[in-house]
């Protein structure tokens, strides 16, 4: 097991593995975007409710990014995976709540979370690899509006409103964590990745004698935005 | 590689040195992880201390709860690795947001404990500290784990130090974007939104104390340091000279030192806080130098402590 996509085929991440993250990244992004697309009603009440709007909008550039950023292969594996993805994305309302429509929110912002923060697509990517590449450039990107886009779901599920159902509302987000980390782990394992043995690189600090690999570009510097 | 279950959770923790031995248990700042004690371990390890050192809840290999993360359960966490240790001198030291965790294991268990070293510490969060607080908050929010470090790096460090670590700055942001989660880190900074001040409570840590404050920390700063020093009952403050934020990782040989040397005079009976203040040596085994008597140790300028003011007495002269 390797912390990182690889080993490279020609200065690039292996179109196989490409594809396999770029599929998995679609199904989940795409089905958040579904449902995102039913949730919000058509005309907004709520803070969050814009902070979810300008998420549809996020969610739909990713998808057109990963479209058009992946070298994709004909990838047998896949068939089954994506069934079982779509199957593990299907809403289920929260219960132990007020009333069905705020469950269903609840699971559907739990959902929004598990994505945003389990799924590190750029911290696959071997230190060093460089900017230009477009598959690249799109994890990075990924990931660092994850990081913005996370926010409105942290914006409700920790809001007063949900305060008198704090213990359901963390159930719900712990149990969409599991789920997503084991799918995104079940795939990577497939590409004999283990994304938790990069806690065990060696510091810099401690790093004075050993090679230094090429300037690690920063996910977030890239793509800051102004 | 050990594991530690409290209350549903697993916390990642590593063990060096002498089994037998004193303790120390190390407690990590907020964008730490195990891995980054190492120098700092090793110099202890080598004075025959065992060394504990482990990942917070929200941090490194240990579980992130998704939303809310609470200081309470820091302090559980720290306390049920405090059990395992079994009965012998135990020694903890807690850096930054580490340091409160251990102020607050302290105040209740301080029974427990045979030494206590908050580092770079704080029992209160004044405005300066709740601004910058939240203005790094946004910066995380708005920049990611990466801007984080951009702010952190100058705020930890001395120029000295960044310049001769120039080359390896990219690869250390990289390994600590890595290693930390924006949510999880979002999350630690979080809990200190209903932080209540420790300060009435410090009067409760019976276990002797050396507080270690670098001379030219801005992040928390030196008023910071000096509120644990009048309450803590039998405490000393050390004033690491040149140090900033982070001197665990700028000068773990230096810290190492003094925390071993703290701990060796508490065993054998020489430790006497008396609420004393200390410059720390520059270098490993040099002396400690008591603060100059008649100077303001709260001042960046030798500014002499006030003196029965002239004034008033010329007054009282005048009335009488």
């Amino acid at each position: 097991m390797k912390p990182f996509l690889g080993p490279l085929e020609h200065g690039r991440i292996p179109a196989l593995q490409q594809t396999r993250v770029s599929a998995f990244l679609i199904s989940a992004h795409g089905a958040l975007t579904r449902q995102l697309g039913v949730a919000i009603p058509a005309s907004l009440h709520h803070g969050w409710q814009v902070e979810l709007h300008s998420q549809y909008c996020r969610e739909m550039e990713i998808l057109s990014l990963l479209g058009r950023a992946t070298s994709w292969v004909p990838d047998p594996a896949l068939g089954f995976r994506i069934w079982q993805w779509e199957l593990a994305w299907l809403p289920r309302p929260v219960t132990g709540v007020e009333d069905r429509s705020q469950g269903v929110l609840i699971d559907l912002a739990a959902f929004g979370h598990a994505l945003h923060t389990v799924i590190r697509p750029a911290a696959l990517l071997p230190e060093g690899f460089p900017d230009e590449d477009p598959f690249a450039l799109a994890m990075r990107r990924i990931e660092f509006e994850s990081g913005r886009l996370m926010q409105a779901q942290i914006l409700f599920l920790k809001g007063p409103q949900l305060a008198p159902v704090r213990d359901v509302v963390a159930s719900a987000v712990e149990t969409r964590h599991a789920q997503v980390r084991e799918l995104w782990q079940n795939l990577l394992y497939s590409m004999e990745i283990d994304s938790s043995s990069r806690h065990t690189l060696m510091p810099a600090y401690q790093a004075r004698t050993q090679p230094v690999p090429a300037a690690a570009t920063q996910p977030g510097v890239a793509v800051r935005e102004p | 590689m050990p594991w530690l279950d409290c209350n549903s959770r697993r916390i990642h923790y590593e063990l060096a040195g002498p089994p037998n031995g004193p303790a120390y248990v190390l407690v990590n700042g907020l964008t730490q992880y195990v891995r980054l004690w190492q120098p700092f371990r090793d110099a202890l390890v080598a004075k025959g201390f065992q060394v504990v050192s482990y990942d917070m809840l929200g941090q490194g290999q240990s579980d992130k709860p998704s939303l809310f993360i609470h200081q309470d359960d820091q302090v559980a966490v720290l306390g049920r690795l405090i059990e395992t240790l079994g009965d012998r001198p135990i020694f903890v030291a807690g850096i930054s947001f580490g340091g409160v965790v251990a102020l607050r294991y302290a105040i209740d268990h301080g029974d427990k404990i045979t030494g206590l070293v908050p580092m770079s510490s704080f029992a209160e969060i004044p405005a300066q500290l709740f601004m910058l607080g939240n203005a790094l908050r946004t910066g995380l929010i708005l920049g990611g784990t990466s801007f984080l470090q951009d702010l952190l790096f100058p705020m930890n460090f001395s120029s000295d130090w960044l310049d001769s670590m120039r080359h390896l700055i990219d690869l250390a942001r990289h390994r600590g974007w890595l290693a930390n989660d924006v949510y999880a880190l979002q999350n630690l900074m979080e809990s200190f939104l209903e932080f209540e001040p420790l300060t009435d409570q410090l009067s409760a840590i019976r276990a002797p104390t050396m507080i270690l404050t670098g001379e030219y920390d801005f992040l928390t700063p030196r008023p910071l340091q000096e509120s644990l020093r009048a309450h803590i009952p039998d405490s000393a403050l050390v004033i690491i000279p040149r140090a900033y934020h982070a001197f665990t990782l700028e000068k773990p040989g230096l810290t190492a030192y003094l925390a071993t040397r703290f701990a060796e005079e508490v065993m054998a009976d020489r430790w006497r806080g008396k609420g004393s203040i200390w410059v720390g040596p520059e270098n490993v085994g040099g002396e400690l130098t008591p603060f100059p008597e008649g100077f303001d140790h709260m001042r960046a300028i030798p500014v002499q402590t006030s003196k029965p003011d002239r004034a008033s007495q010329q007054k009282k002269a005048t009335a009488s």
